[in-house]
């Protein structure tokens, strides 16, 4: 296995609210391997964004890291001064948001919002940032670059704008891509053009993407290895095949077993009873104790460590001693 | 007699500046569609097709352009208020997000009797809390929420309580807009189980609007596909996702992302 180039060790964020202190994340770790695609699956208020904005201390006021450590190049992000963080985030560590039309400014031209990138983490001129613009919005597909960077986000499409926050996300090569969500606003034609382009650029540049999705057929066709997340806790972490040959979890095999297919029509769909814990409900054992098939007594009481087997990690009893 | 039919219906919404020329936006240009008695038409398209303006057009939220909307027999347009009034008790919607569609300061007990009052239905206090109660457990809801609100539920549950909402009236015809594309995945499978459960045991005439391919094919015995306004096809779903014919289709199809397909 090769040498990890971001590492979250037992990260804990609580957001304070009126109605007291909420765990979103609760004691959080992994790695993201160089050169390859960590898809972190997990359901609204899993905590998947929360993890993914820490890292680049990108939350909102309310929210605190408590615990924990992110190691990159040696450097604990949580604890950088805040210029030391600007020098990674956006040059080293990039990131691209779910809603492309809200991520662009509407009154600066796409152009502008480029270059603006690029001049801010490079001493270059002007012409020559606009000469890179436009060679990096080619690259991610767009035609008439030149022309285009005289337009405004407007008169761009939904596909199009996350291509020009690929593009800028991109233009610094940086060494990982966090991607929150960024087909889940896209329609499927669109969604198939943009995973292929994330994908080929990661291969490219031989990037690490941690990729953030609640879709579980994107994160089987990007990933290399897949995180999933309940309740703020990585429930269980696999090679994406194994995962999805073979899922350990009951959580993901529940979710696994309950999504619909486009190959062939069933009668009923076996889904999991119940519904996800709410933000800041008190959880004494596993956090899906109460939803699972195969719960059993201790499941309730004490909430499972990770037993790990080879590359596989999985937060359940079930798997004690296997 | 079909239950809703569509003939060359046209859609174009005009906007007037304050300066300058009107401005036309065709945005349904001939429809044609035909949802049977009994059955679920799914309709499946990209975003900024049409389809949610099919729907406002078919509730009579927007007045159609040109061309025609049977129901039950019943031409839509040109209908006078009461008459409206009768057809909306045969024809209810379940919208996307239960989040926006349920009013906060509503308790679940106003939120189900408010149709019933609209319509002078189980005025006896006693008779409607029964029949609300019931109401509920069709939905799979504990019938002692009734005097609760809906920031007390979770996405889920709110979709039932919105789905009870659109049976109160005993309708025949359901107008489903994306109604599990806002919930967790986890829950999805609930949501699109309790429908299908419902629709065959109140024989219901179901218009599916969705953009998942994969959730059509759970639920739809039917398939249009739309694109810029007009349907490219429509045929029974096993024939439009086996063999599908239209170019259009095609390519939808083999984007969908799925995990079979990524092993």
């Amino acid at each position: 296995m090769q040498a990890p180039v971001l590492q979250v060790e037992g990260l804990q964020v609580h957001f304070r609210t009126d109605l007291g202190v909420i765990p979103a994340v609760r004691g959080l770790s992994y790695t993201l391997p160089k050169g390859k695609v960590v898809a972190v699956v997990g359901e609204s208020g899993s905590g998947k964004t929360v993890q993914a904005l820490s890292i680049l201390n990108l939350l909102p006021p309310s929210a605190r890291v408590e615990s924990g450590k992110i190691l990159y190049q040696g450097k604990n992000l949580l604890t950088l001064r805040p210029k030391a963080l600007r020098q990674i985030r956006g040059r080293k560590i990039a990131m691209i948001f779910q809603d492309p039309g809200a991520s662009l400014n509407p009154v600066l031209t796409i152009g502008e919002q480029l270059c603006e990138t690029l001049c801010a983490h490079q001493k270059i001129s002007k012409q020559t940032a606009r000469l890179r613009a436009a060679k990096l919005l080619s690259q991610v597909g767009i035609q008439e670059a030149e022309k285009r960077l005289n337009e405004y986000p407007f008169q761009f499409s939904g596909g199009m704008c996350q291509r020009v926050m690929i593009a800028m996300a991109l233009a610094l090569h940086p060494d990982i891509l966090i991607a929150d969500e960024p087909t889940t606003a896209l329609d499927v034609t669109v969604q198939a053009q943009i995973l292929k382009l994330i994908k080929d650029l990661q291969r490219q540049n031989a990037m690490s993407v941690l990729f953030i999705t609640h879709n579980l057929a994107v994160a089987a066709q990007v990933a290399d290895e897949v995180l999933v997340l309940y309740a703020g806790q990585c429930m269980e972490q696999a090679p994406a095949v194994d995962l999805f040959k073979n899922p350990l979890h009951p959580y993901t095999q529940g979710l696994l077993n309950s999504l619909a297919s486009v190959r062939q029509k069933v009668e009923k769909l076996p889904a999991i009873a119940g519904n996800p814990p709410r933000p800041g409900e008190v959880l004494l054992g596993c956090p899906f104790a109460l939803r699972c098939p195969k719960a059993l007594k201790k499941c309730f009481e004490s909430c499972p460590p990770i037993y790990e087997n080879g590359a596989r990690r999985t937060r359940c009893f079930l798997q004690e001693g296997k | 007699m079909p239950a809703i039919q569509v003939k060359n219906l046209c859609k174009t919404y005009v906007r007037r500046p304050f300066l300058g020329a009107k401005v036309e936006k065709p945005v349904l240009t001939g429809i044609d569609l035909t949802l049977q008695s009994g059955q679920v038409l799914g309709l499946v398209g990209e975003s900024g097709c049409g389809k949610s303006t099919l729907c406002k057009v078919l509730l009579g939220i927007e007045p159609i352009t040109s061309g025609s909307v049977e129901i039950f027999g019943e031409n839509i347009s040109g209908l006078s208020r009461t008459s409206w009034k009768e057809l909306r008790r045969k024809m209810q919607v379940i919208y996307q997000d239960p989040y926006a569609s349920l009013d906060p300061r509503f308790s679940v007990y106003q939120l189900l009797s408010e149709p019933l009052q609209i319509h002078g239905l189980y005025p006896n206090k006693s008779e409607r809390k029964k029949y609300l109660r019931e109401l509920l457990t069709a939905v799979q809801l504990d019938p002692v929420i009734l005097d609760r609100y809906p920031h007390e539920f979770s996405g889920g549950q709110r979709q039932r309580i919105a789905i009870a909402r659109a049976l109160a009236l005993k309708p025949q015809i359901l107008i489903a807009d994306e109604p599990v594309s806002a919930l967790d995945v986890s829950v999805q499978a609930q949501i699109l189980n309790l429908l299908k459960t419902i629709q065959r045991e109140r024989k219901l005439s179901v218009l599916f609007v969705t953009h998942d391919f994969a959730v059509a094919r759970f639920l739809c015995d039917e398939i249009a596909v739309m694109q810029q306004g007009k349907i490219v096809e429509q045929g029974p779903a096993e024939q439009i996702f086996e063999h599908p014919q239209h170019g259009y289709t095609q390519k939808l199809l083999s984007a969908v992302p799925s995990v079979e397909a990524a092993l």
